[in-house]
């Protein structure tokens, strides 16, 4: 750094203290970072399904169909409920609670996928047991966008807030997320 | 020379060393010096309440509570916003559009920071835009200058003058503003001149550009709606009695019979008068404004005050005058070397120790020659002189300082070249007009 680039340094440091950092945290509540600016293309999402969420929202459709893109819809049961009741359960009582849940989510696949496609989106369907949180951030480096359900890995509650595991996935994955 | 007056001005140069060096802070700087000659007896104590000139100190933290309070409102955000949205993705219009809101803002409220919160701002514009920003930032640090030297309270210089003199805010809007609008047109028209053909933007990305910039939501900006109606209220309430504050007796003895019709109000008085109401009327936690206000600064201006006194006390004012009376033959003469002494010296060195030191200096020329338009020549000079070079007026260096930290380069050589252009210019059309008022 030259003598006048330090002197201007010094001096800005003197004339206006902390006040610029308190500036620039103002104007960054409704300015558009650089990243933010750039329009991504979004040709896949994924959409991780569960047993706690029960269908997609016309709005979340209406921001989804927007992208043009190939939707996955990926229904996981949960692995270790499968682990757990394997320990509790004999084999032919865990057997036939794995095909109950598998027939909701087939079922919850066809209904979603069919409502996606009366909106012109293509879709894909998969199911497997697995981890929620894991997995879903595993699969979401394939993907352009990840579409979180606020229920999904939440259970029962009725308050409005976001699932803790939505929050974690969100927190760990690079690809953009949207939570409906 | 006395022992006396030889300390007075090797504190007075070895203060202005540190003040432009600035490895030591400007405000402890002068602190420092202002603490020397009082432990070695050049300024007494009753001297140093004589010289530290109060209603320089009282105007600035009036208008810094006023300022500070508003800002907390998102009313500057609104303002940055609403001028890019104005432009419509024109490149020109927005280099006009933000010269002009500048030189406004910074006629009435104070440079540092209006362009502190305007930079971001057309940083963005320009970002969006892919354009380069130097032309804007510039432009904007030019239009700070020539907005702030129109007004009483839009620099330093002329607030230490007016309050020294005793003059009013109506008489630098009469002999200062007209010359000011003048130059915001040369301005403006010199910029075009220079960047014009390079303010160019794809017409393909056009449409994309302008749907970013419309997509800024000012009333997002506004923080506290209350607090923003507020302060929009009481800055024009102020403005308002800066213009009849020496005859605000007058207009309200008319309805308060009680009222002395003689009686005026300092500007001083008005800032602080302005600050109490804000505060009062929005409820805002005073430890929080009160912290905001520049200490460093006003105690700055405190330090030069005593180091200056320091040379009146001693004579070596005296003796300047004295010299400059004998080689000066009108009042004309007076006027041209003034300005172009004080323009000059502050594109060069800080001109707030500068104009302290000149404040006196015309004081004393007063026996000899009429001194009115050396004030003039004055404020015109330390003003506009600080368009010269990037250290030459606060403006300036924050305006780079904060391309600096974007990674934008503005060279001194680079900035020179433009900025001694726009002195000049500005300058020598300021000092015709001046000299069409009061020598023609």
């Amino acid at each position: 750094m030259g003598y006048s680039s330090s002197l201007i340094q010094r001096k800005f440091k003197d004339i206006v203290g902390r006040r610029y950092e308190s500036v620039l945290k103002e104007y960054s509540e409704f300015l558009l970072t650089e990243e933010e600016m750039l329009i991504p293309e979004v040709r896949s999402i994924l959409i991780p399904l569960d047993l706690f969420v029960h269908d997609i929202s016309d709005e979340a459709i209406d921001v989804l169909s927007t992208y043009n893109a190939t939707i996955s819809l990926a229904y996981i049961t949960d692995a270790r409920v499968i682990e757990l009741l394997e320990q509790a359960l004999d084999h032919a009582s865990t057997e036939e609670f794995r095909a109950k849940k598998e027939e909701y989510g087939r079922e919850l696949l066809e209904r979603t996928a069919a409502k996606l496609k009366g909106h012109g989106i293509t879709t894909q369907t998969r199911m497997f047991v697995g981890h929620k949180g894991d997995d879903v951030v595993r699969m979401a480096k394939n993907y352009d966008l990840v579409a979180l359900c606020r229920r999904y890995a939440d259970g029962e509650s009725t308050d409005v807030s976001i699932s803790p595991t939505v929050l974690r996935i969100c927190q760990r994955v690079a690809t953009p997320a949207l939570i409906y | 020379m006395e022992i006396v007056a030889l300390i007075a001005v090797a504190v007075f140069l070895f203060t202005y060393a540190l003040i432009i060096d600035e490895r030591i802070h400007r405000a402890v700087a002068a602190m420092l010096g202002a603490a020397i000659v009082v432990f070695l007896g050049v300024v007494s104590w009753e001297g140093l309440l004589q010289h530290i000139d109060f209603g320089t100190i009282f105007l600035l933290m009036g208008m810094m509570i006023i300022v500070n309070t508003a800002r907390g409102s998102g009313l500057f955000e609104y303002i940055a916003i609403r001028t890019t949205k104005l432009a419509k993705g024109s490149p020109i219009r927005v280099l006009i559009l933000f010269a002009l809101v500048t030189a406004v803002v910074s006629a009435f409220l104070d440079n540092v920071t209006t362009v502190l919160l305007l930079t971001p701002m057309l940083l963005y514009v320009s970002k969006v835009m892919k354009l380069n920003p130097v032309p804007f930032l510039v432009t904007e640090i030019f239009a700070s200058n020539i907005g702030g030297a129109a007004t009483l309270i839009g620099d330093p210089p002329n607030i230490m003058i007016a309050s020294s003199a005793g003059l009013t805010f109506n008489e630098f809007l009469i002999h200062l503003g007209p010359i000011m609008v003048v130059n915001m047109v040369i301005l403006i028209g010199l910029m075009y001149l220079i960047y014009g053909r390079s303010m160019k933007v794809d017409p393909g990305e056009r449409e994309e550009m302008v749907r970013t910039l419309n997509s800024l939501d000012e009333r997002a900006a506004i923080t506290d709606r209350a607090l923003f109606r507020k302060s929009v209220i009481v800055i024009a309430l102020v403005v308002l009695l800066f213009f009849i504050h020496d005859r605000i007796g007058e207009i309200l003895h008319t309805f308060l019979p009680f009222v002395d019709p003689a009686m005026g109000l300092q500007p001083a008085e008005v800032a602080l008068i302005g600050a109490a109401i804000l505060l009062v009327w929005s409820r805002q936690p005073p430890e929080e404004i009160f912290e905001k206000i520049e200490w460093p600064a006003l105690f700055f201006f405190g330090g030069l005050f005593v180091i200056v006194g320091a040379l009146v006390e001693t004579g070596v004012i005296a003796s300047i005058a004295s010299v400059m009376v004998e080689n000066v033959g009108s009042t004309g003469e007076a006027m041209f070397i003034v300005t172009w002494f004080a323009a000059i010296a502050s594109a060069i060195v800080d001109n707030i120790p500068l104009t302290a030191a000149m404040i006196p200096l015309i004081h004393d020329l007063g026996a000899t020659m009429d001194v009115y338009p050396l004030w003039w020549a004055l404020a015109l000079g330390a003003c506009l002189g600080g368009n010269g070079t990037i250290i030459g007026a606060s403006a300036n260096v924050v305006v780079i300082g904060i391309a600096e930290r974007e990674g934008i380069s503005i060279t001194f050589i680079d900035f020179l070249k433009i900025g001694m252009l726009v002195l000049f210019v500005t300058v020598a059309v300021g000092l015709g007009m001046l000299w069409m008022t009061f020598v023609v």
